[in-house]
């Protein structure tokens, strides 16, 4: 009973101190960025601090809705993703920035479909591996071929905006899921090797991504070139040391490091907050992933198993990779640090992600009352 | 509503999961221990180097203006392109649409764009409208310095003396050179905290006194009289056909280079489109020998060694003359002349038989003490000594071809400084080409105080050799064509052969004309030195109407009176009588 107070706790109150300290970190990351750019240093910060809000209530909200609900949402959610995606791709609807189309400009808000989709797709998997009952699921038709066939019509959209990095999320939270829900290993091992087949000639049709994977095996050798973000990433990482140059006084974020305030902010927090500060954001991760995990442990019913651990996925593999990447373990790939970064539509995600996941907490607490 | 096998299914399923994220959030806790505790400390120097570049704060370049404070080289602030290659995307696009801006190749800029630095030049020192193009292309990874470009306001003016700076205003040539230090100022290194865009971050160890801009320099050289010179030497070059010319014009009294022109000019805005050649200031970076100019050194030491009286005969051997078991020979022969009509008639042998009388040990001690064979140490830089056979290894038949200005080299300075000499009463003065210089907070200071000057030879000697001189121009001499209308003119023709491919050619020539004016308070020291003419190969017939032209010019730019009004038609010839002499200007 206690430790299942201390889980609700931490997952409550894990995500939002993560918010907080990354609303903090994008204020150091991206003031001096922001005043030259838009005459106001906390441009990123405001922002960030209003998807908070909204995701904070999102979450509360969906903490106290019960989570069966959702199941009855799980197509139309679906197909509202598809709509949301094909609307990025056309002209004059979506808001190309940097060369990528991910972006719904509504008012002065944007919102990034893709970041939504991840949900969707946890949602539908969900609800659909749930539904079939883990025996029909062995066979193919039933536990593989419907799931590819909704969730790879999403993939294709999001790989054409380009955003491989959510399309990779995407395929890996599907083999995941599809692998917990219990389809057969065989199957997922020939998903696995088809996907490296498609993965291989959309690394190597893009020519930065094979760069990237080749500076990644040695960035030193590219240390001004294609090298330089990881390099200085690295910098920053050495530079903090153990306790950190202390908050706002890194110098790695001015223009330095590539994108401070997004992806590379845990580089920002190395810097500033040291190895202590790096190692107690590791550490709120990992509770909120393993309060994550007891959660699904405990839901009442698969299909609360199945998000649980779908949202659990989604917030931890993405946060591994991030991790990865900014600290040289992984080639570089755009993705974001769950909480922390800055972006809106992940950020309010994430945060109404925890909400199910509180949902699905509090009603096995309820059965086990 | 979860049967027992799926509950162990799904367990083992969490399990495997948070095995997995353990795992993960390990290796990612290692490699963070790793990076900032194991690799902290040589990270952290490699940052440092990053960021703790090291500035240098150029100050602005000071003036060079001339006597009179006309500007001779100033220095504008311009911009210059440079691009962050990482931060651009497009290299191909950009360096088209560049090229066009920049009138470059775009593959050149290309491969700017796409190498493997942080910073990379584009175009130094672009017009305005270039950069206001680029500016318009907003394009990431572009960015402008401002630098200082060097411009030079009279374009071919004193090219070589005044020299050029580089692309990193340094001074490469002439003054801009050997004065770089005073022009430049003191540039400040300051630990600049740089971000990735190149912006100075002076937040931390910026050192704030301000920087001392460079100074200016007011320099001996006056336009006006720099512009005759170059004119004259342009067009005597261009009517006999010459290599090159050069003309020194100097105060004989303190030094001062009033001109120093070498032809063919050259533009200093433009350096790069003349050849290294161009660039040289021949008036003291070449030597040659000097010819029959040199006679009068001989005469000189002499006199004031009272070896000789103006009096004194020799018999000029009608031409031909065997010494040292060698020939030497006049172009025209005579039998006996005293010394004035020696120098008149540029006798090689006359003169040989003076320095016989003045044997060596004393003919070279004169040579040294009238400034040849070491520098003048005028602030030019790349300034030859010329050179002088050693006193003890000289043999006769060297002292006699020496004594008419063979087997020793001169540079044209030397020669002038020697012929002031004579012109001041046997004062020798160290040239000089900077005048003052005014640091950039006004005060001016006199660069050299006038130099004392060393005494070559008495008044006496000065005046009577002045008076010989004279006769140069007079009927009958080498030198008629430098008298000057109005002026008594003292010098001395020389035609030397040049040296070429080890023996003496004998047509590759330096004519030239030595002498001051006017004679009986001299303003004016006139060296013109024409590098190998085709037509009118001796010094009285090419360089001669050169001193004179230039000489009459600078004479009434500078006001001087003439002291006669000779009617048109009145032979110049007798003009030396009418002044009197020099007397007690020596210093």
């Amino acid at each position: 009973m206690h430790s299942k107070s201390l889980t609700k706790t931490i997952l409550l109150f894990g995500p939002l101190v993560l918010t907080g300290l990354g609303i903090i970190m994008i204020y150091s990351a991206s003031s001096i960025f922001a005043s030259c750019k838009f005459h106001d240093a906390g441009y990123f910060m405001k922002k960030q601090f209003l998807f908070a809000i909204a995701g904070t209530l999102g979450m509360l909200l969906l903490m106290r809705v019960p989570y069966e609900r959702l199941r009855r949402l799980a197509y139309p959610l679906w197909a509202l993703c598809l709509g949301l995606l094909v609307c990025v791709l056309v002209p004059g609807i979506g808001t190309e920035i940097g060369g990528a189309v991910r972006w719904l400009r509504i008012g002065p808000l944007s919102f990034q479909p893709s970041e939504f989709a991840k949900l969707a797709v946890i949602l539908l998997l969900a609800y659909s591996l749930s539904k079939k009952g883990r025996d029909k699921i062995k066979s193919f038709s039933i536990g593989v071929l419907p799931h590819l066939l909704m969730v790879l019509p999403l993939c294709v959209l999001i790989i054409v905006q380009p955003d491989f990095g959510t399309t990779l999320m995407i395929v890996v939270l599907l083999v995941c899921m599809m692998f917990i829900g219990g389809v057969r290993l065989r199957y997922l091992c020939g998903l696995g090797l088809l996907g490296a087949c498609a993965a291989v000639p959309l690394i190597a049709m893009k020519g930065y991504r094979m760069e990237r994977m080749l500076t990644f095996l040695n960035p030193w050798e590219k240390s001004s070139g294609s090298g330089f973000q990881i390099i200085q990433s690295f910098l920053a990482f050495g530079a903090g040391g153990l306790k950190g140059t202390g908050l706002g006084a890194g110098t790695q974020k001015l223009f330095y490091l590539p994108e401070p305030h997004t992806d590379f902010i845990l580089a920002v927090i190395g810097e500033e907050l040291g190895f202590v500060g790096v190692m107690l954001v590791v550490a709120v991760f990992a509770m909120i992933v393993l309060c994550g995990l007891r959660v699904a442990a405990h839901a009442q019913d698969l299909f609360g198993a199945y998000m649980a651990l779908g949202i659990v996925m989604m917030i931890g593999i993405q946060t591994c990779i991030n991790m990865g990447v900014v600290l040289g373990l992984l080639p570089t790939k755009g993705m974001p640090l769950p909480f922390v970064s800055y972006g809106g539509t992940s950020l309010v995600m994430n945060l109404m992600a925890v909400g199910v996941l509180l949902s699905i907490s509090a009603h096995a607490d309820m059965k086990a009352q | 509503m979860v049967t027992v096998q799926a509950r162990t299914e799904l367990k083992n399923s969490i399990r495997l999961c948070a095995l997995l994220f353990a795992v993960l959030f390990a290796v990612i806790g290692v490699r963070a221990w790793f990076l900032q505790i194991l690799r902290s400390p040589d990270l952290t120097r490699t940052l440092e180097r990053q960021y703790k570049t090291s500035v240098l704060l150029s100050p602005k370049r000071g003036t060079i203006y001339d006597r009179n404070g006309n500007e001779l080289a100033i220095s504008v602030q311009v911009e210059s392109l440079f691009a962050r290659p990482h931060m651009i995307s497009d290299p191909a696009g950009l360096s088209q649409r560049l090229a066009g801006i920049l009138n470059m190749e775009p593959d050149a800029i290309a491969d700017k764009l796409r190498e493997e630095k942080p910073f990379v030049w584009i175009a130094r020192k672009i017009t305005q409208q270039q950069a206001q193009a680029v500016r318009a292309l907003e394009e990431q990874g572009l960015e402008f310095a401002k630098e200082s470009k060097r411009t030079y306001p009279n374009g071919e003016l004193a090219g070589q003396v005044i020299g050029f700076t580089g692309l990193d205003s340094e001074g490469l040539e002439g003054l801009e050179f050997r004065m770089n230090e005073t022009l430049r100022g003191t540039p400040q290194r300051v630990a600049a905290s740089r971000d990735a865009r190149g912006r100075h971050l002076f937040s931390e160890g910026f050192c704030s006194s301000a920087q001392d801009d460079g100074s200016d320099i007011y320099l001996t050289i006056d336009k006006t009289i720099q512009y005759i010179a170059e004119k004259e030497m342009q067009a005597t070059v261009a009517a006999t056909g010459a290599k090159s010319g050069i003309a020194v014009v100097m105060d004989p009294w303190n030094g001062d280079v009033l001109a120093m022109a070498v032809v063919p000019l050259f533009d200093p805005n433009n350096y790069s489109q003349y050849g290294r050649d161009m660039w040289r200031n021949r008036a003291i970076a070449d030597v040659l020998e000097p010819g029959s100019t040199f006679k009068i050194f001989v005469v000189a030491a002499s006199l004031a060694e009272k070896i000789i009286t103006p009096e004194d005969t020799f018999f000029c051997e009608n031409g031909t003359f065997r010494i040292g078991g060698r020939t030497i020979s006049d172009v025209h022969p005579y039998g006996w002349l005293d010394v004035s009509g020696i120098i008149k008639h540029s006798s090689n042998i006359g003169v040989s038989k003076i320095s016989k009388h003045l044997g060596t040990p004393l003919f070279c001690d004169y040579i040294g003490r009238f400034g040849f064979a070491r520098p003048t140490g005028i602030e030019l830089p790349a300034e030859a000594s010329g050179y002088m056979p050693p006193s003890e290894r000289l043999s006769e038949h060297t002292r006699s071809v020496m004594a008419f200005g063979h087997s020793i080299s001169v540079t044209p300075l030397q020669l002038a400084q020697a012929y002031s000499a004579i012109a001041n009463g046997g004062v020798l003065i160290q040239p000089k080409v900077v005048k003052s210089t005014r640091t950039s907070d006004g005060e001016t200071r006199a660069y050299q105080p006038d130099a004392q000057g060393q005494r070559v030879i008495d008044h006496a000697s000065a005046q009577i050799l002045t008076e010989m001189m004279q006769t140069v121009v007079e009927q009958g001499g080498t030198g008629v064509k430098a008298a000057v209308p109005g002026f008594g003119v003292a010098g001395k023709t020389g035609t030397a052969r040049k040296i070429y491919n080890g023996t003496y050619s004998h047509n590759r020539l330096v004519a030239s004309f030595a002498g001051f004016c006017p004679v009986d308070n001299p303003r004016l020291t006139v060296v013109v030195i024409v590098d190998e003419p085709r037509t009118m190969t001796y010094g009285g017939q090419s360089a001669a109407p050169a001193f004179s032209r230039i000489a009459q010019q600078a004479l009434n730019y500078l006001n001087v009176a003439p002291r006669v009004q000779i009617a048109a038609g009145e032979a110049p010839s007798t003009i030396h009588d009418q002044g009197p002499p020099a007397a007690g200007r020596a210093g």
